[in-house]
């Protein structure tokens, strides 16, 4: 048998060679072509086709090529053909299922392309006829459910995701891919969540799988009851979320490590460092695959876990080791029970693998830290289009988070210390910052860490708005949290307010040119309200009364920058026209911080008058703050605590169509590309067998 | 009169039980084959498996090529079976029936038909076996010494709580004689209506032992519901051994002295010190043979404190006392999993010091594999395992004279009359007397029966498909899961050990808790608790690692919810770690099947908007903090959150309200509060990445309590608990074990005298010779800790934390500073413990200061440097604490030592037993030289007037005031360690 197959590859290997000679699977394509049934003159015809080895563009060229008459006359053929697919999906014979898995790819992808225009009904009718279309997806969903979750060959449990992946993405629009709805009908979920929980598949598989997760999951996401949406939401078995953290972890982690290895290789030269490395570093380069893009079906995957599953969250911070945990699943022994404790099945199971890697250098992380550090770099820089669809999904995932308690309560936990090393764009007036005196805090520290770079470094003309605001939103979340629980969190709170105030020096003095796109007016009532936030609700998060002390300093120093914003929203807010109404917020909320100042500012001159002092130092204004504070009054504001859920509908709904767009695009892009490497892995077949 | 013996001596049941049956066969009995089952009779008569025990007892008999005659020696002689077999190679006897393996089968005949040598030497005994019609009589005093001292003892009660032995020998002599003669007549009253009753039984099921014998040979998991009975008949068999032996001690003469002490031994005085004392001393394998016995009437709890003490005699003494001492030891393990383990860990510890394939040696770790190997199973329906248990008090070696075994037949027999008396059917009432340790046993084992029934080979089966079904408390191996725990908290410890840096090894530490925590709830606990409990989470967060040089020990908190039985109570079910959140998926699943019902009515828009619109944070905090996750109140919750939602402040509300009444506030007030809450909260040590513990020890105990109560999922539960336990690996604990058993000792002396000297001792768990837990003290912080994050005076510290001078809180801590300062100085004094370092000293909450680290005691001392002369230590700081040289509180501090050193002083021997019999066969280093012992003694002074100790006193606190050792020391742990 297998000397057969053998020698048949041989012989094929060498007619392919020769091209003037067609190979016998063309001529098969042919005949299915044509009008006359194939399995009429040959009764073995659909037998014999899936021996052969697929030829994937002769295949889809030829569906391509067929126009409307034509299609009317072969649709009987091709209605065969997917017919005899699926079938063939049942076989024992693996190269037959591979063949077939590759002809539904061809046929899936041949119709879409032939069929732009054409209505999703066609296609369908096109591919198995309006009648047997139920049935024939059903047993196609089935047949995949059944290969997946079986003990079927790694190889072909990779061609079925990638089929599905194919089929899940042959629109540009998933929402107009009428095919899916057979796919919501005859769910797969099961067997993605199977894969996700068992180490060894994940490890092989993980990554199709999560990517057609989150794909399924935004079909039709605002339209229709998607059951991939409601099975995700309630999935609370730990190995499998586990599993579904670890492949995003480890996606992101090595997104990571290859940008570092590119950091350093562009260390070479000092000076390009500077002038270079902000531009060049994101020009996408042919071997930056896995990066950016693919990235987004990742996040993405990311986002709907978070977003959807509040099991997940727990996964965020659950530690391990840079490293997966080498996965070799151990087969129970009478002496060594697999469930020593009796419980849960394993699926990291360190007492069957004791050894986790023991690397000193090695830090402990989680999926949160590996999170940030990839938010921070892809913040670095959003004049691309997929960073700043990357940098804002990483925002909302970040928004989801903060607004999640028990994630708020992981982030505060002051038992949960780790070193998370952000990256920092380089910019002239800073020096970079050495990693390792990185102190170890809180993670929520990394977050405001995050949050305060990104406001630091993103002031500029083409102003990223939408990112301001869900940046000091999610600042405004953690304080809220921090009020409520009463978490003292020891954070230099100083560089937050100053970056703050900058902010708002920033919008200050480029209003025109900002008014003309955005409401700067609503992020300056964001920001002010933080300052409120601060001042009347300080003694329930502040870490020490000083830093009450320097909160009060900082605003008068920079007094300057709220007096002009008050006379610039007292302006606008006097006159009629469209930023009346957001500038007179403004002016409100500003009355606390312009009571400090006017307060504090003349007992400040006059202290330096009475000592003659030009320049006061820090202390001595923090002393008049000190003393000074019993004849202040505050107006207490209403609502500081309060903030707005973060929803997905109706506000982010076009970003997530265009996103899952791209998203597909790109997924596309590399099925496609995996497939040609499909040759090799036909090859392996049919040596093995 | 025996009524009244019965009902005095109800903990005595199992002891009785064993012996008592096999005690004087009268002639005509003995003859007949019938009697073989009798010992089973009385249990039998209330289980209902007693069919199939005593079936299963003829069939290991039918082995035997000579049936018949090989049965009649069986209940003649039994004694003579477990000897050869103690031989094999495989377990002894007593485990046998209860190894669910195959070769305990073939082992089990096997024993009987290897025990040729037995039935050669049981046929030469066998014209001793008849004359026990007579030896019966002979044999009479001791059992009645059981009688006697009762009575004498409440006439000792009235008289004098000291008994005078020989006083109370002759006044007790007349009374002795006639109860003799009573109870023999009882007895053998008894002993024919046991017969007669168990001359029913084996013919009633001699024909279900040949299904019994086909099927278990066949499938294994019959033979796990045969494990019952085949123990049964086990017990049986051995159960029978004593009459002979009673019959061979008719020849022996039960010496006057051995009476009297005998009679010591029955009173009430007679407590487990003074058992374990003379276990260890008396070289009478009579009285060591008694003394085993009556382990089974003392309270569990005070045999346990000694467990260490039993183990090591057991490891290290010869045959005799070990013999004394198993059928105690492995009666224990069958009725419980935690002294299984404990007994296990500890023979392993003690056996460690040992020259490899010594006969001692094999003789520790022999019992420990057995007790691991899982064989010593809860006997089967009928309450076996005591009557085994002390079946196999005839478990002697060969090499055992003959003559001493029948001297400890006699004694091991005196208690018998009443047992026969109570194991009679005949006599309702007394049964019902007994009933009640009896019963509880029973119905132990008979749900641990149902455990074995399902058989290690079913139970792994069934975990493997479906964890879920353990709530059905199937185990799979009874002592795996707590093993399995144990050994994983130990591969903790020893992969933290390599890492280089604390911050590295905290975070390592706690993702390894995280994925322990995923097997978690299970039937393990820590062995530290008092109750009854099952581990159901592992905090991960909060385990901070201790402060060591090259070793990590951690400590750990836990979660358990206790229940009535460890073992049995089923074991609680998993609550996902955000158990709020699974109710609200569900929540959002009724939506998503809602929306499928309607069709469209309710799009996927308002689903999506659903999941977002989790209510505000109050509400949310709310759902956070209740119990009840019923689906009617997510429900509820669900529908605020709508409305919720759409008044929902935002930050645009400003505009809004302002028309409301402006509310003002002084900025001031916000200022003040702030310094006052935080002046408020406890003051909290800062977060030192080199000194991870401080802050969580620091924390206060309820705090920390509350605070991960309300984190966890377990906390709503009503028998929710917090334990910690520090994980110590690489360290020997056996020290440690050692100093709690003494401290623990004078603690309770002192409590007894009312001197009040304050110690904490603190639980010792040794697992092997390098590694164990240990109790951590709560709300203590080490002087170091104070010292370096206070970096104050311990006297302003205590000011800090307690209030000035004059305050109640000051003087109470002071008080307790004072207590606690000479308990220990007296510790530190009678034990010569060293290393007394800062790092070594805690100080809890009330002010209190305890001492940890026992590994320089006695006769060892770190490195010989000359440090430390002093006999404890005493800084100026602490001098200061208490009020100054000249303080009042000093003069107490000195007066309360003198007192506590006059209370140890009275009951030196309870001190030094402990210490003595662990100095057995050991290679600890306190035990270094040859005059750890007569060094200890002679610190108790027993020889100085009350006046020359006040003078001793006064010359230790001199001597450690003065002594600059004591600094110098501190500040050579400064260097070498940066301890303070």
């Amino acid at each position: 048998m297998s000397q057969v197959e053998k020698k048949a590859g041989l012989l094929r290997r060498t007619s392919s060679s020769k091209k003037p000679l067609k190979e016998k699977v063309v001529l098969m394509y042919d005949e299915i072509f044509a009008k006359e049934d194939p399995a009429k003159n040959n009764p073995r015809f659909w037998d014999e086709l899936f021996l052969m080895k697929v030829n994937l563009e002769y295949l889809e060229s030829k569906l391509e090529s067929v126009d409307g008459e034509e299609v009317q006359r072969i649709q009987d053929n091709i209605n065969s053909l997917f017919h005899h697919c699926v079938q063939a999906l049942g076989e024992e014979h693996q190269i037959k299922v591979v063949n077939a898995l590759q002809t539904l790819c061809a046929l899936f992808r041949g119709v879409h392309q032939k069929n732009k225009s054409a209505s999703g009904f066609d296609i369908i009718n096109m591919l198995m006829g309006f009648d047997k279309a139920e049935q024939r997806m059903k047993d196609l969903m089935e047949r995949l459910d059944s290969l997946l979750c079986g003990d079927s060959s790694e190889s072909l449990k990779s061609l079925c995701l990638k089929l599905l992946l194919c089929l899940v993405t042959v629109t540009d629009n998933i929402s107009q891919n009428t095919i899916l709805e057979y796919v919501m009908i005859n769910s797969i979920f099961e067997a993605i969540l199977q894969i996700l929980s068992d180490v060894s598949s994940r490890g092989q598989h993980g990554y199709d799988a999560v990517v057609l997760l989150a794909l399924l999951v935004n079909y039709r996401k605002y339209e229709s009851v998607n059951p991939y949406i409601v099975k995700l939401s309630i999935v609370d078995d730990e190995p499998t979320l586990d599993g579904m953290g670890m492949v995003v972890h480890q996606a992101l982690a090595e997104y990571n490590r290859q940008y570092k290895d590119k950091e350093e290789e562009n260390q070479g030269g000092f000076f390009s460092t500077l002038t270079s490395m902000v531009g060049s570093m994101f020009i996408a380069d042919a071997d930056e695959k896995l990066s950016v893009q693919t990235n987004e079906a990742i996040l993405l995957a990311l986002y709907e876990a978070v977003h959807l599953n509040r099991n997940f969250i727990t996964v965020l911070a659950q530690s391990h080791p840079e490293i997966d945990i080498a996965a070799t699943p151990t087969t129970p022994t009478p002496t060594t029970p697999t469930t020593p404790l009796g419980t849960t099945p394993p699926s990291l199971d360190m007492m069957n693998n004791p050894e986790l890697p023991l690397d000193p250098n090695l830090q402990t992380s989680n999926l949160l830290i590996t999170f940030l550090k990839y938010a921070s770099i892809v913040m670095q820089d959003t004049k691309d289009e997929h960073r700043l669809n990357s940098a804002r999904l990483c925002l909302i995932i970040l928004t989801c988070i903060a607004e999640d308690q028990y994630a708020d309560a992981f982030l505060h936990d002051d038992n949960m210390n780790f070193r998370v090393t952000l990256h920092r764009m380089p910019m002239r007036h800073r020096k970079k910052t050495v990693g390792k005196n990185i102190p170890s805090r809180p993670l929520v520290c990394a977050v405001l860490d995050l949050m305060v770079e990104f406001i630091v470094t993103h002031m500029m003309k083409d102003f990223p708005m939408d990112l301001y605001l869900r940046c000091v939103q999610i600042i405004h979340k953690l304080l809220c949290y921090q009020k409520k629980c009463r978490i003292r969190l020891h954070y230099t709170w100083r560089e937050l307010w100053s970056a703050l105030i900058n902010l708002l020096k920033f919008l200050l003095s480029n209003e025109t040119t900002l008014l003309a796109k955005h409401n700067i007016f609503h992020l300056a009532l964001l920001i002010v309200n933080l300052f409120n936030m601060f001042i009347t609700y300080g003694d329930t998060f502040l870490p020490t009364s000083n830093s009450y002390d320097e909160l009060y300093y900082e605003i008068v120093r920079m007094h300057q920058v709220f007096d002009n914003l008050y006379c610039m929203v007292l302006r606008v807010s006097t006159n009629a026209g469209q930023w009346k109404e957001p500038a007179s917020k403004v002016t409100h909320a500003l009355v606390n911080v312009r009571a400090i100042i006017n307060h504090f500012n003349p007992k400040i001159e006059s202290y330096a008058a009475v000592n003659h002092i030009s320049q006061l130092s820090e202390e001595q204004v923090l002393e008049v703050v000190r003393s000074n504070y019993d004849t202040l009054t505050l107006k207490l504001q209403d609502g500081l605590d309060q903030y707005e859920r973060y929803s997905e509908q109706p506000k982010e709904a076009a970003f997530f169509k265009e996103l899952v767009r791209s998203i597909s695009l790109n997924v596309r892009k590399n099925v496609s590309l995996n497939n040609l490497s499909q040759d090799v892995l036909l090859k392996e077949f049919s040596t093995i067998s | 009169m025996a009524d009244a013996e019965v009902s005095l001596s109800p903990a005595l049941q199992p002891l009785h039980l064993s012996p008592s049956h096999s005690a004087p066969p009268p002639p005509p009995a003995s003859s007949s084959p019938t009697t073989f089952s009798c010992p089973s009779s009385p249990s039998s008569a209330s289980s209902s498996s007693s069919s199939s025990s005593s079936s299963s007892c003829s069939e290991s008999s039918s082995d035997c090529p000579n049936h018949h005659s090989h049965r009649h020696h069986h209940h003649h002689h039994h004694h003579h079976h477990p000897r050869p077999q103690l031989q094999l190679p495989p377990p002894p006897h007593g485990e046998q029936p209860s190894s669910p393996s195959a070769s305990p089968r073939s082992s089990s005949p096997s024993g009987s038909i290897g025990s040729t040598g037995s039935i050669a030497s049981s046929s030469a005994s066998e014209g001793i076996g008849s004359g026990v019609s007579s030896g019966g009589d002979q044999r009479g005093p001791s059992p009645l010494l059981d009688v006697i001292s009762e009575d004498a003892m409440e006439m000792d009660l009235g008289v004098d709580p000291v008994i005078d032995p020989e006083v109370a020998l002759k006044a007790c002599q007349e009374v002795l004689l006639k109860v003799k003669m009573l109870d023999n007549k009882q007895q053998q009253d008894d002993q024919n209506q046991q017969q007669q009753h168990c001359a029913d039984i084996p013919e009633r099921c001699s024909p279900q032992w040949h299904i019994n014998a086909e099927t278990s040979s066949i499938r294994e998991e019959d033979e796990n519901e045969d494990e019952g009975p085949r123990d049964a008949a086990t017990a049986a068999k051995t159960y029978q051994d004593p009459p002979s032996s009673a019959g061979l001690e008719s020849s022996s003469q039960a010496t006057s002295k051995q009476s009297w002490l005998l009679r010591l031994f029955e009173s009430k005085l007679f407590d487990v010190s003074m058992a374990i004392s003379y276990l260890y001393k008396s070289k009478e394998p009579g009285v060591q043979a008694y003394i085993g016995n009556r382990l089974f009437s003392f309270p569990d709890s005070e045999v346990d404190f000694y467990l260490p003490q039993l183990l090591n005699m057991y490891v290290h003494m010869d045959t005799e006392v070990g013999d004394a001492i198993r059928p105690y030891l492995i009666h224990r393990c069958k009725s419980s999993i935690t002294f299984s383990l404990l007994s296990a860990w500890l023979l392993g510890a003690y056996s460690s010091d040992m020259h490899i394939s010594t006969q001692r040696h094999s003789r520790g770790t022999k019992l420990r594999k057995l007790i691991l190997s899982d064989e010593l199973k809860p006997a089967g329906p009928a309450s076996e395992a005591p009557r085994s248990a002390s079946g196999s008090v005839s478990d002697s070696p060969l090499s055992s004279p003959p003559h001493r075994r029948c001297h400890r037949r006699h004694n091991s027999s005196n208690v018998e009359p009443s047992t026969s008396v109570c194991s009679v059917p005949d006599s309702p009432d007394q049964g019902e007397v007994f009933v009640s340790p009896t019963r509880r046993t029973h119905q132990r084992s008979k749900s641990d029966a149902t455990v074995a029934s399902s058989g290690p080979g079913a139970s792994l089966r069934r975990t493997g498909s479906n964890p879920k079904v353990e709530a059905v408390h199937e185990e799979p191996e009874r002592l795996r899961p707590q093993r399995e725990f144990v050994k994983s908290l130990f591969g903790i410890g020893k992969r933290l050990a390599t890492l280089p840096t604390k911050e590295q090894k905290t975070q390592r530490l706690i993702s390894e808790l995280s994925l322990l925590n995923h097997k978690l709830p299970a039937r393990v606990w820590l062995p530290t608790a008092d109750h009854q409990h099952h581990v159901c989470r592992v905090p991960h967060t909060q385990a901070v690692v201790l402060n060591s040089k090259d070793k990590a020990p951690y400590i750990i908190y836990v979660e358990v919810l206790e229940c009535d039985s460890f073992e049995t109570s089923p074991v609680p079910a998993r609550i996902p770690e955000t158990r709020i959140r699974t109710a609200r998926s569900a929540e959002n699943l009724d939506c998503g099947t809602m929306a499928n019902a309607n069709s469209s009515s309710m799009t996927s828009e308002h689903r999506a908007g659903s999941f977002s619109t989790v209510p505000n944070y109050d509400n949310d905090d709310e759902a956070w903090a209740t119990d009840d996750i019923g689906q009617l109140q997510v429900e509820g919750e669900a529908q605020t959150s709508s409305s919720d939602n759409i008044s929902q402040f935002s930050v645009d509300s400003i505009t809004s309200l302002e028309s409301k009444e402006p509310v003002f506030i002084a900025a001031g007030d916000i200022r003040r509060r702030l310094s006052e809450n935080l002046a408020q909260t406890p003051t909290s040590f800062k977060r030192d990445p080199e000194d991870p513990s401080a802050v969580a020890l620091k924390e206060p105990w309820e705090e920390k309590v509350r605070r991960i109560r309300e984190a966890s999922p377990y906390g709503h539960l009503p028998n929710w608990r917090l334990l910690s336990v520090i994980v110590k690996c690489g360290d020997d604990l056996r020290q440690e074990l050692l100093a709690y058993q003494v401290l623990k000792q004078l603690q309770s002396i002192w409590q007894q005298e009312r001197v009040p000297l304050w110690i904490k001792p603190y639980k010792i768990l040794v697992m092997s010779s390098d590694s164990g837990m240990i109790e951590p003290v709560l709300n203590a912080v080490s002087l170091h800790q104070v010292r370096k994050q206070s970096q104050m005076s311990l006297l302003d510290y205590f000011l800090q934390e307690h209030g000035s001078f004059t305050t109640e809180a000051f003087l109470t801590a002071q008080r307790n500073f004072v207590q606690s300062c000479a308990g220990y100085s007296l510790i530190c004094y009678l034990l010569q413990v060293k290393d007394r370092h800062n790092g070594n000293i805690l100080l809890d909450s009330e002010g209190h200061i305890i001492h940890i680290d026992f590994g320089f005691i006695l006769s060892s001392s770190p490195r010989n440097l000359g440090f430390e002369t002093s006999a404890f230590k005493l800084t100026s700081e602490f001098v200061d604490v208490m009020g100054g040289l000249d303080g009042d509180m000093f003069i107490y501090y000195k007066m309360l030592m003198l007192q506590g050193l006059i209370a140890a002083r009275k009951h030196m021997e309870k001190v030094l037993q402990i210490v003595e019999i662990m100095q057995q066969g050991s290679h600890l280093p306190c035990f270094h030289g040859s005059s750890t012992i007569r060094g200890l003694k002679e610190r108790f002074h027993m020889s100085l007037t009350e006046e020359q100790l006040q003078l001793l006193v006064e010359q230790l606190v001199d001597g450690s005031m003065r002594s600059i050792t004591t600094k110098l020391y501190d500040s050579f742990q400064y260097v070498t360690n940066g301890i303070m």
